[in-house]
């Protein structure tokens, strides 16, 4: 009996010393450039091993009271190696190339993330993220979770089409209402107003400025506005007033006016996009009743 | 214009000046390191077998991040100044600038093609991908300038008045060009293009670092043994032709080291503007006219402005740095009104 406890001892002792090794292992002070990678540290539970973040990293609001290291792509190689991170976590469009190639001859472990909104770069990104943060298991969930919630919502949205006609929708992206410049193709915007059960009427590539005759020409049945600078009602009514052009629209006929947080259309698929999407169909598909949220 | 300063004491102190300032652009930084490793750093990499504590790691952000990016202060500052020097004595304009000639401009012009280009042409091929900005940048400034120089030369003369409206056209031109490409950007690339204007010392390495080092050196070399031509020059440009200089040669050269000098600055770095409208401007009310004087003393006051400069850009909001653009024109501008104010009074 008691040489069997002792080699359970041992055994236990063993497995101990062998998570806390494990555990020492995991980088412990963390960078992050770039605002979706950012997001999802936090959404996986990795906020306090946080140092440092770029200025896309805006959400969620903790993350404005670390330390800035600036733009991602004009990153400085003395102000990361002063937050002596073990890791710098970013996407392809983190630089410029020399100041990377410092940092890691500085020993600053570089991570470079896909940015693309793809669903398996997504998933690749965030089981990295989780055993980076020691927690595999946590990010397996979070993906599945993910998985589940844009599915449903394709489904919802293929039988809303089924239904009813999809709407003519024009993203526009402005400062406190003036110069909006509507979303085209190739934009996270047209991803989400596609996801969302919608039609984009806009055929430009990227984004652009459209005149005021351009907006009323296209006559999208709903408008959606991200606003850098205002939120909600204010950036509803400024846009209105800087751009009497869209009263014409049928979409403020109708009052189908919707509100886009900004911060979402940057940095690929962030974990906000589901609950977005889901609000952004109800507005779309009014008559429709709207998909259940998910209980967090 | 009155002298204020002796030549020697000026060039005494603008040495202790610039002798401080590689001082404090090799010992400050955002990482802070001890006095005694960064010494005992320096001392390692001129070749001394000392060994301790964390000197491994003093001696990676001196080595690698501090010596490089001074470098390129030095050599950015002083070819800036210089090339400031060079273009007022030619349009014999206190207001002169190495912008005047297109040299800023079409640079801009090739940055812009290369930023935005990449995306709109489906990227550069990896190999390339590295340097492209800076050769865009620099064949731009030096393809304008040239155009400017040609549209001034008539019957082997060259009118000074018309390459001036010649380079202001140009650089209306190149503006169109860019805010074609401003256009065409994405979100992304015109972020790039915005900071690049701004210039930065930021991610300064050797490959990067030798060709502006050798060029620097050639118009450092070259442009005091024209002094004597430029101080002719002042005094208008019949007088000097008397006093048997070679002016078409002189103008020439002038040109040419310009748009030289301040093209591979301004592919290092990106757009630093006012060292090479205030630097000049300052040496000449401390000193006076006198290029033999003027020359070598902007080429120091250049490169010391242009690291204490730097020195605030990437101190002032650490972790994260300023563009340096910002602070020269945050410092210069002040300073340029406040002498244009005490000189009327």
């Amino acid at each position: 009996m008691r040489p069997s406890a002792r080699l359970a001892g041992l055994c236990a002792g063993l497995l101990f010393s062998h998570f806390l090794c494990a555990a020492e292992a995991l980088p412990q002070r963390w960078v992050s450039a770039g605002g979706s990678l950012s997001e999802w540290v936090v959404r996986l539970g990795g906020q306090d091993r946080l140092v440092g973040v770029d200025t896309t990293s805006q959400h969620p609001q903790g993350l404005r009271e670390l330390p800035s290291i600036g733009y991602q792509r004009q990153l400085s190689a003395e102000g990361i190696l002063a937050l002596h991170p073990d890791l710098l976590l970013g996407s392809e469009e983190m630089g410029p190339p020399p100041v990377l190639e410092q940092l890691q001859a500085a020993g600053v472990r570089i991570e470079r993330l896909s940015a693309r909104a793809d669903l398996d770069a997504l998933e690749a990104n965030l089981l990295h993220i989780g055993e980076w943060l020691g927690d595999r298991p946590g990010a397996e969930r979070a993906v599945a979770d993910y998985r589940k919630a844009l599915q449903q919502q394709a489904d919802w949205v293929a039988r809303a089409r089924a239904q009813g006609e999809s709407p003519k929708v024009l993203l526009v992206l402005g400062h406190a209402g003036s110069g909006p410049m509507a979303a085209g193709r190739d934009t996270v915007a047209d991803w989400l107003i596609e996801r969302a059960g919608g039609r984009n009427v806009a055929t430009h590539t990227g984004f652009k400025a459209l005149s005021g005759e351009a907006l009323t020409a296209l006559d999208p049945d709903v408008v959606i506005f991200a606003d850098r600078s205002l939120e909600g009602d204010a950036a509803r009514a400024a846009l209105l007033e800087q751009n009497p052009a869209l009263a014409a629209t049928r979409a403020v006929h109708d009052g189908r006016l919707l509100s886009l947080d900004p911060t979402l259309l940057v940095g690929g698929l962030g974990p906000r996009l589901p609950d977005s999407l889901a609000s952004l169909s109800a507005a779309f598909y009014p008559d429709q009743a709207p998909l259940p949220r998910p209980q967090p | 214009m009155t002298v204020v300063v002796r030549p020697r004491p000026l060039f005494v102190a603008l040495g202790l000046l610039l002798a401080l300032a590689i001082w404090l652009s090799l010992a400050l930084g955002p990482v802070s390191l001890p006095l005694g490793d960064t010494v005992r750093a320096g001392l390692r990499l001129l070749g001394m077998p000392l060994s301790g504590d964390g000197l491994a790691r003093a001696e990676l952000i001196l080595g690698q991040i501090r010596v490089p990016r001074t470098l390129l202060g030095l050599a950015v500052g002083g070819v800036l100044a210089l090339s400031g020097v060079a273009m007022q004595g030619l349009f014999r304009n206190p207001l002169a600038d190495p912008g005047l000639v297109g040299v800023s401009s079409g640079a801009a012009l090739g940055a812009a093609f290369a930023i935005v280009g990449a995306s709109l042409f489906g990227g550069w091929p990896a190999w390339l991908a590295p340097y492209v900005l800076s050769l865009s940048a620099f064949g731009g400034g030096l393809g304008v300038t040239w155009l400017v120089y040609r549209v001034g030369r008539r019957d082997g003369q060259t009118s000074v008045a018309t390459m001036l409206l010649a380079g202001i056209a140009l650089t209306a031109l190149a503006g169109a060009a860019i805010g074609l490409f401003t256009y065409l950007a994405d979100d992304a690339t015109l972020r790039t293009l915005t900071f690049w204007n701004l210039g930065s010392l930021n991610g300064a390495s050797y490959p990067r670092l030798w060709p502006l080092l050798l060029v620097t050196a050639a118009v450092a070399v070259w442009l005091p043994r024209r002094a004597t031509a430029l101080n002719a020059l002042l005094l208008g440009e019949s007088e000097a032709r008397h006093l048997g200089f070679d002016i078409e040669r002189i103008k020439r050269e002038l040109v040419f080291c310009t748009a030289l000098g301040v093209g591979a600055a301004v592919a290092a770095a990106g757009m630093i503007g006012f060292i090479g409208l205030v630097v000049p401007h300052l040496v000449r009310l401390l000193v006076g006219p006198d290029h033999r004087v003027l020359l070598p003393a902007s080429l120091l006051a250049g490169a010391a402005l242009l690291l204490l400069a730097d020195l605030l850009a990437r101190l002032l909001l650490a972790p994260a740095e300023l563009p340096i653009g910002i602070v020269t024109a945050l410092i210069g501008a002040p300073f340029f009104l406040f002498l244009l104010v005490r000189g009327r009074a």
